[in-house]
């Protein structure tokens, strides 16, 4: 019983179904398949920086950008063909990703939310307004991408590129998560000081966090890039950030099968949102709001309550940590006397 | 008698308030040395700056003879210094034993490789670090908590926990900030046993802030009291107990409060 | 010197309206720890209801500023019933601004949905005539010129408020402290609210005066609000007249920048700013210094 409800079923199914697709549906499922699956990668990356890291970062859709156009640009200006353009774009999204973890070190919570909002922004100005590189606000198309010797169209290759790369990148999460790096990211997350006093180096860490993400959003963005045929900044605005955002929560942050659930809802909730003519922005707000109010830790938790054989590591969200953020450090001492908050108090300023 | 971890002329300002003024301590090895002193004495400003927290303006701290400016809490880690915080820091968002196992990180030597390509190398760290930790949960008599979230913990088993997360990857000097805060008396008469065996049996220094002075005269080698910053006394908790400054340092306090 | 004054006239104008919404933003912030990512709708809707009041129903323009001034004060409430208070006590910081930029999306949705009916740009009719003014050799236009004195009173009104009233003393003993508040007995909650009403009052009365200087269309909240929180982190989160520096300051630096470097710069000028202070100096210029949490 456990085997057939299991996780592991499940996957095999989603994937095995997604393998199908192109034989069975028409042009425009096709799409949305693929679409689920650079979904999927978004949310896994973008849970173990938010998720597992715990660090507020408003950025992945910017990563996501940059991963299309730095793919994008490498084939336009340079005529690289794609199989190098592609990891070209990822590691540029990782680099810029992981340069945010710099202002990360000095800041936290609402502070880094807007930094990085704040870069997005930023990024996403250059995209429409530095048209000698970016192509402005229209947008660009890259060169075909050429998949010889082997006789499938840009379309399809790109699918089962995509599948390929989906299914890695989610037992490369699962596996990272489940070591120590997984538990020095929760660490971070629940008590950064006490993780720092455990030995746990927090640049490092958070570098990585950021890192990870990036490269999981550039490599969605290189082959979103490819997928389309065309990169352009619309996109990679706020909106989709809040469409990541919402597939992390959804699925379950701090779960990395979650990640999969939240990339394969988003996506089919995006299209029935636009079938029904409803405002996106009105839906999805509303959605990520219900999600928080109400069920934070997302539908995986609905999941492991009643479905054997969905355990995963470290799955406990932090409940308490109000008490230690909101509640301005105060602690039954802390009327005006205690020597923690004197001492804490210069750290940073 | 060596010295496990020397403070030498640590001066520390916040704000235009001196917490620490040219405070010098030597903490000799396998000892238990208690700090005690009235609130606001810079106890636990001490603390932070031995353990990299806080840079002092001035003075230095040597670790076994090295020093330790300019190192980051995770550095002094590493360096075989650990300590505990006032309020429970255990990670309610892992189990018990993913916490203990947070304690051996440092034993951890795999990079990234491993842990995405799960190597061999990796699972046979992750398994050992399985069983040491179950161990050290064994040792505190914890083992039925292993799987259950650390927020399930009652606030004195958290403390307990965090304690034995410190001590299970062979730390040399272990900064405990309160332990007996929100122990019952027996589980302070446990505490008192339990850290006696830790530094006979383990051979660590432990450095203890505390307010409960039973426990602090009970099991201290020696004690050190701090009053606005500075260090009025060292010595024997007998003799420290009846030293006339000492003695006008609590009272004079309480005085000045009322 | 005509252009360094048009921009000057037009960087404080602007500024001004800038720095009533960082008020809003920093007076929120420093009583409950959160920066209220929906403040940006309060100044949109702000406006909007300024709109539908006087454009719409052809009402007074002062009394549509009161009722729109009035409207963003419960919307103000609303957000802290909806968003903040649920989550306050069980939550972590992350779901509480995870559900402010849920609302925020959603009442700009809603925005779009209720009024854009009349088109995604809607026209507020100036509020005097439209010619420039002049002093020495400073040209000003009449309509910044009404702005500018506007925000004065209204900032004026919450000085008075906040320093003067109990209502505003309670709020600022709450924001120091808030345990010790509860324990004097402060319904901290009820304090709480009334914060997030006057902060969203603030930023409405700003859009209602922002109107006529300009088109009306949703997503202009995100805008002031990014905006507005650059003002409030170049003057110190923590610090009320900080965010009114930062604001004219803001104000005027956009205008230079796209008038004597970069017409495109206007828009990326207040990001490129957070990035700066954050990375330099994360207490902006007059906030005091800020506590790790242990």
């Amino acid at each position: 019983m456990q085997f057939f409800l299991g996780k592991r079923t499940f996957l095999i199914v989603l994937f095995g179904a997604l393998l199908l697709m192109p034989s069975l549906a028409n042009e425009y499922h096709i799409f949305i398949a693929n679409l689920v699956m650079l979904y999927i990668i978004l949310a896994l990356g973008l849970n173990m920086l938010i998720g597992f890291a715990g660090q507020l970062a408003f950025a992945n859709a910017a990563m996501y950008g940059i991963g299309a156009y730095g793919a994008g640009l490498l084939m336009k200006h340079f005529a690289w063909p794609y199989w190098a353009a592609a990891p070209g774009g990822m590691l540029i999204a990782m680099a810029a990703g992981t340069l945010l973890a710099l202002p990360a070190l000095r800041m936290s919570g609402i502070y880094l939310a807007l930094t990085t909002l704040a870069f997005a922004q930023f990024v996403w100005w250059l995209m429409t307004h530095w048209t000698s590189v970016t192509f402005g606000a229209g947008g660009f198309i890259p060169p075909p991408i050429d998949f010889s010797p082997i006789p499938v169209t840009q379309e399809i290759g790109i699918y089962y590129l995509t599948w390929v790369a989906a299914i890695l990148l989610y037992l490369a999460a699962k596996n990272t998560m489940a070591s120590s790096i997984g538990r020095a990211f929760v660490a971070i997350r629940d008590g950064e000081v006490a993780a720092e006093s455990l030995g746990i180096n927090l640049l490092r860490y958070k570098a990585l966090a950021f890192a990870i993400s990036g490269f999981y959003a550039g490599t969605a963005g290189a082959l979103y890039g490819g997928m389309l045929g065309f990169v352009g900044p619309e996109s990679f605005d706020l909106l989709q950030m809040i469409l990541h955002k919402a597939a992390v929560v959804i699925g379950g942050l701090g779960s990395i099968i979650g990640s999969v659930i939240g990339g394969v809802l988003l996506t089919v909730s995006v299209e029935i949102t636009k079938e029904l003519k409803w405002s996106i922005e009105m839906a999805f707000g509303a959605l990520l709001m219900l999600f928080v109010l109400f069920q934070p830790t997302g539908l995986v938790t609905f999941i492991k309550r009643w479905v054997p054989g969905w355990r995963e590591h470290l799955q406990y969200l932090p409940e308490r940590e109000a008490q230690r953020s909101i509640d301005v450090e105060a602690s039954v001492e802390d009327v005006g006397i205690t020597s923690t908050d004197e001492s804490a108090q210069e750290r940073r300023p | 008698m060596s010295i496990a971890l020397k403070a030498q002329s640590v001066s520390i300002a916040f704000g235009g308030v001196a917490a620490l003024q040219d405070v010098s301590v030597d903490f000799p090895e396998r000892e238990i040395i208690g700090i005690i002193g009235p609130n606001g004495a810079g106890k636990t400003a001490l603390l932070n700056v031995i353990c990299g927290m806080t840079p002092p303006d001035e003075g230095e701290i040597f670790l076994h003879d090295v020093s330790l400016s300019g190192m980051k809490p995770s550095d002094v880690a590493s360096l075989g210094l650990r300590r505990t915080f006032q309020s429970s820091q255990l990670f309610p968002g892992m189990s018990v034993l993913e916490n203990m196992m947070c304690g051996l990180h440092l034993m951890g030597s795999t990079k990234l490789f491993g842990a995405v390509f799960r190597s061999q190398a990796m699972k046979d760290e992750e398994a050992e670090m399985r069983r040491r930790a179950m161990e050290a949960l064994n040792f505190v008599g914890f083992k039925h908590f292993a799987d259950r979230p650390g927020s399930a913990l009652s606030f004195g088993q958290q403390r307990i926990i965090e304690i034995a997360r410190t001590l299970i990857y062979e730390p040399k000097v272990v900064l405990l900030d309160e332990p007996a805060v929100g122990l019952s008396v027996t589980r302070v008469a446990e505490l008192e046993t339990l850290l006696r065996r830790i530094r006979d049996e383990r051979g660590v220094t432990l450095i203890m802030i505390e307010h409960v002075i039973r426990l602090v005269m009970g099991v201290s080698d020696r004690i050190v009291v701090l009053n606005s910053g500075q260090k009025i006394a060292e010595g024997q908790p007998a003799e420290v107990r009846n030293d006339p400054m000492v003695i006008e340092a609590y009272l004079g306090h309480q005085a000045a409060n009322e | 010197m005509e252009m360094f004054s048009y921009l000057m006239a037009t960087g404080i104008s602007t500024g001004a309206l800038y720095a009533l919404v960082a008020l809003g933003l920093v007076v929120v912030y420093k009583a409950t720890s959160v920066v209220n990512f929906a403040h940006g709708e309060m100044f949109m809707l702000g406006g909007f209801l300024a709109f539908t009041f006087h454009v719409m129903l052809g009402w007074q323009y002062m009394v549509s500023l009161v009722l729109a001034v009035v409207g963003s004060f419960v919307l103000g409430i609303g957000v802290d019933r909806v968003a903040f208070r649920p989550l306050m006590q069980r939550q972590t910081l992350v779901s509480v601004l995870l559900c402010m930029v849920g609302l925020s999306f959603f009442l700009k949705g809603l925005a779009r949905h209720l009024w854009g009916g009349k088109g995604d740009y809607l026209t507020f009719p100036p509020l005097v005539s439209p010619e420039p003014m002049q002093f020495g050799g400073i040209m000003i236009m009449s309509q910044q010129l009404v702005v500018l004195v506007a925000c004065g009173i209204v900032m004026a009104v919450f000085m008075v408020f906040f320093k003067l009233t109990r209502a505003g003393r309670f709020m600022q003993a709450t924001a120091d402290n808030p345990k010790a508040a509860r324990l004097v007995g402060l319904r901290v909650d009820r304090v709480y609210m009334m914060t997030f009403g006057v902060g969203a009052a603030v930023a409405g009365a700003a859009g209602v005066l922002m109107a006529p200087l300009t088109l009306l269309y949703p997503d202009m909240g995100f805008m002031l609000f990014i905006k507005g929180f650059a003002a409030a982190v170049l003057g110190g989160l923590t610090s009320i007249p900080g965010a009114l520096l930062g604001g004219f300051l803001i104000g005027i630096i956009e205008q230079m920048a796209a008038g004597y470097i970069h017409t495109g710069l206007q828009e990326v000028a207040a990001f490129i700013i957070i990035m700066v202070v954050m990375i330099f100096r994360p207490t902006g210029l007059l906030g005091g210094s800020r506590r790790r949490k242990v």
